[in-house]
């Protein structure tokens, strides 16, 4: 298994990598000159020239993608144009609240979808799941934005119970979470009452009954623990999902988070926090899969052994 | 399963009430909010980026709103004098002036501010390029400028290049916020630390996070009336519908509705007995502009058909529910030159054809592209376009819109190529010259900013009237220049400003907006209860 382990990690540096390379010659080569669009419309073409000499983008491309990569290792990855201040220190700050944000949302959908799962799976057809279910695919319906506004207007906007946007304090991402985990919770839910119900068909849960284990115990002990594998995997791959940034649910609550900043990288051409910005959320990604697929080999002993 | 289900439903109970029920807020703050944050604190790297400067900083005058336009009162200087030939100005500073960290401000710091915009030669180089040895210090061929002579402490003076009426008023630009000499030559990176960013104006930097928010206190070695504010938080909320909710439940004291829907202003603010209604002329305009390069837009009475098939009174009504004022010349109302006598062009479609078919164009032929920058443009600014092109196919015209982000934009219109675009202008202080020579005052700036007007004639008249002493001759000048410009010329086809609406909250007795067309406001000016 360790072999395998090794070797898929080898494959994600290698596409981090491969990244790398991709974003930062692609940010060179569309069209536009990111010295004009920082500079706005007052600047004269001397100065554009000499800003364009000072920040090496008038060097040759192949020079200007070693000399990141040698700053880039040292954790250097320049200064934003539009914000004017190091892009590390810019990422450090957005990526706590995005780590948070993801966190609370995460574990808004996971237990609430699983919760939601398991009763509709135990109510199948009746009026509980009906309802259950209608919530989870509003949640995959619902786009973000109006989940966003609509829990704002309820429960900031008329019944004042928590702040309406920022992260003064931790009840700021209550809200947000909640909006940005409700899609999460409607997958997770739909899943989790699917494989329930499959694995409750299976002989062995009839086997389990036959010994004289009680509802409560076959449920949890021998169906959930079999049906959770792929509902797994799924909360995996949307942990690091959400962890790469959320750009509506951040731009909505005024969280300055990751998705946030990559926005503002785009409309500024701002090639360094760009670049950054998207090397981070691909790292999260790649290594959110590496993660997803070594816990599926932990828990599923027939993968441990194909390994 | 029931304890399940009820366990379920105490969670959710829990997350509910989580009630983070807002404090009331402390009394002398003020709190506002904003779309984009900020990108400096440093006038000589932003042109947008104007209230820091303007609250935490003085300048040696400042423009301050009069009856239907506004004077240059002196604010660090106590007097000025001018010489005969209108090229030096000496001056004296108030005495007892300090910045907030304790230390003098004298005539080195306004000597050293001068250098600095040069030095840095990134934004806001053009005042200080206007005296004698500011070429030579921004090409680094010098490190003092020649023409500014400091006497002593309080005395200074400074010799231009060339006679300028408008000098005094230029002064009062947040772009000439003067610094502390020695924080700020010491400063690793000046503009973006609150702790380096001393001024001797009303409020201090205390915090400023990015993305998120930046504080402003009194400074309490501020040497003018102290402020009825005494902290003012301002808020990166890059959503206008959340700016709306928090300002309506109470969290915010003061909008800029300029970023609102109109429909939201119009339904949601007008006729609410919780809100006070502030509105100034954003004092500048949004005009169209045609390039006189291109095959058709070269000719004059294209430019004046265009002009003719506009009516300025629709997008006022249609699109701006009457929150805008119509502008027939380039120089807006509320400047001091501004003519009432302008015209600009009269809506007249069947005029605007028989035009171009004097011109010889017949029905159809005429085409151009109508740029858009997709990034920046508003709503409104949007349906504009939309507008204009569809008036334009009336007569005839096609005006093919193409939107461009924003650094395709940047290119494309530096470049002089671009056919016709739609931008507006505030003005930054109350001289004519602010627009006129910005606009038509160089060949340079007429290619990017005027899109190729080629009468050098004229160019040089616009240059020449900026050294006019006498005021009279200077305005009528001015005027003269504003009808051949517009009404013989068509260089461009001036439409509207808007007004600049503000929301006051419950906390808010009342609130001055500053007169210039930027956004920022002076916190000094708003009232608490």
């Amino acid at each position: 298994m360790l072999r395998t382990l090794a070797h898929r990690a080898l494959q994600a540096i290698i596409v981090l990598i491969g990244v790398v390379l991709l974003i930062f010659v692609m940010l060179r080569i569309v069209p536009g000159n990111p010295v004009e669009t920082m500079m706005g419309e007052h600047a004269n073409p001397e100065t554009i020239a000499r800003m364009t000499k000072e920040m090496g983008l008038d060097q040759p491309l192949l020079t200007q993608f070693f000399q990141y990569i040698s700053s880039a290792v040292r954790g250097d990855f320049g200064t934003s144009y539009s914000l004017g201040k190091p892009v590390s220190q810019l990422i450090g700050n957005a990526f706590v609240n995005t780590v948070i944000l993801a966190v609370f949302a995460a574990l808004f959908a996971w237990i609430f979808g699983i919760a939601c799962g398991i009763i509709s799976a135990v109510k199948k057809n009746r009026l509980t799941d009906r309802i259950f279910m209608g919530v989870s695919l509003l949640g995959i319906s619902l786009p973000v934005f109006m989940s966003a506004m609509f829990l704002q207007y309820i429960f900031a906007f008329k019944l004042h119970w928590l702040p309406i946007s920022g992260t003064e304090s931790w009840t700021g991402f209550i809200l947000p979470a909640i909006a940005l985990g409700w899609n999460s919770a409607g997958q997770v839910a739909q899943m989790t009452r699917t494989t329930l119900l499959e694995t409750l068909q299976e002989d062995y849960i009839d086997t389990a009954k036959a010994k004289g284990r009680g509802p409560t115990g076959v449920l949890l002990r021998h169906a959930l623990r079999n049906a959770m594998l792929p509902v797994l995997t799924m909360m995996t791959i949307q942990f690091s999902g959400l962890l790469s940034g959320a750009v509506i649910t951040e731009t909505v609550f005024s969280i300055n988070g990751v998705g946030r900043l990559m926005v503002q990288a785009i409309s500024g051409r701002d090639i360094p926090l760009l670049q950054a910005t998207a090397l981070l959320a691909t790292a999260v990604v790649i290594f959110g899969n590496l993660l997803a697929d070594s816990l599926y080999s932990v828990l599923d002993p027939r993968i441990r052994k194909e390994g | 399963m029931k304890k399940f289900i009820s366990l379920f439903i105490v969670l959710a109970l829990l997350l509910c009430s989580a009630a983070a029920l807002a404090d009331d807020p402390e009394p002398g703050l003020l709190r506002t909010a904003i779309l984009y944050d900020i990108r400096t604190m440093d006038v000589a790297k932003t042109t947008d980026d104007y209230l820091i400067p303007m609250n935490v900083f003085d300048r040696l005058f400042e423009t301050r709103p009069a009856k239907n336009s506004s004077d240059v009162v002196k604010s660090l200087v106590t007097d000025f004098s001018v010489s005969e030939d209108g090229l030096t100005y000496s001056f004296t500073l108030r005495e007892g002036i300090v910045f907030s960290n304790g230390s003098a401000l004298t005539a080195s710091d306004v000597q050293y501010t001068f250098e600095r915009l040069l030095k840095i030669a990134d934004q806001n180089t053009e005042i200080p390029l206007e005296v004698v040895g500011g070429e030579a210090v921004m090409k680094k061929e010098a490190d003092t400028l020649a023409g500014f002579k400091v006497t002593d402490d309080t005395h200074f003076s400074i010799t231009l290049t060339a006679p300028n009426a408008g000098f005094p008023a230029e002064l009062s630009s947040p772009a000439m916020s003067i610094v502390d000499a020695e924080t700020t030559s010491k400063a690793a990176a000046f503009g973006t630390e609150p702790a380096d960013t001393i001024g001797s104006g009303p409020y201090i930097v205390t915090e400023w996070i990015s993305g998120d928010h930046y504080t402003l206190v009194y400074n309490e070695k501020y040497w003018g009336t102290a402020p009825s504010v005494k902290k003012l938080i301002v808020k990166t909320i890059p959503d206008a519908n959340t700016q709306n909710s928090m300002f309506l439940s109470g969290e915010l004291d003061i909008i800029d509705l300029k970023n609102q829907d109109v429909a939201i202003v119009e339904s949601t603010y007008k006729n609410n007995p919780d809100v006070q209604m502030v509105n100034t002329p954003n004092v500048g305009l949004t005009y169209l502009l045609m390039n006189e390069n291109q095959k058709y837009l070269k000719d004059p009475k294209v430019r004046k058909a265009i002009g003719m098939a506009i009516n300025v009174d629709e997008i006022i009504q249609g699109i701006f529910r009457g929150n805008a004022q119509k502008e027939n010349g380039i120089i807006p109302t509320g400047v001091w030159a501004h003519s009432d006598d302008m015209k600009g062009f009269t809506y007249d479609l069947e005029g605007a054809k028989a035009l171009l078919k004097e011109a010889g164009y017949a029905e159809g032929e005429v085409t151009f592209e109508l740029s858009m920058n997709s990034t920046k443009a508003s709503d409104n600014v949007k349906l504009v376009y939309s507008y204009i092109s569809s008036q334009l196919k009336k007569i005839g015209i096609t005006a093919n819109i193409v939107s461009y982000e924003d650094s395709a934009w940047a290119n494309k219109r530096n470049s002089g190529e671009m056919e016709s675009f739609v931008a507006s202008w505030g003005m930054d202080y109350n001289d004519p010259a602010n627009i006129m020579y910005t606009f038509f005052g160089s060949a340079e700036n007429t290619k990017m900013r005027s899109l190729n007007y080629p009468d050098a004639s004229i160019i040089a008249r616009v240059s020449a009237a900026r050294a006019i002493v006498d005021d009279a001759q200077r305005e009528a000048e001015y005027k003269a220049l504003d009808k051949k410009l517009i009404e013989e010329d068509a260089a461009w086809i001036p439409m509207y400003t808007e007004l600049h609406l503000w929301g006051l909250g419950k906390r808010v007795a009342s609130f001055t907006p500053q007169w210039a067309g930027f956004t920022d406001f002076y916190a000094a000016d708003v009232t608490l209860k």
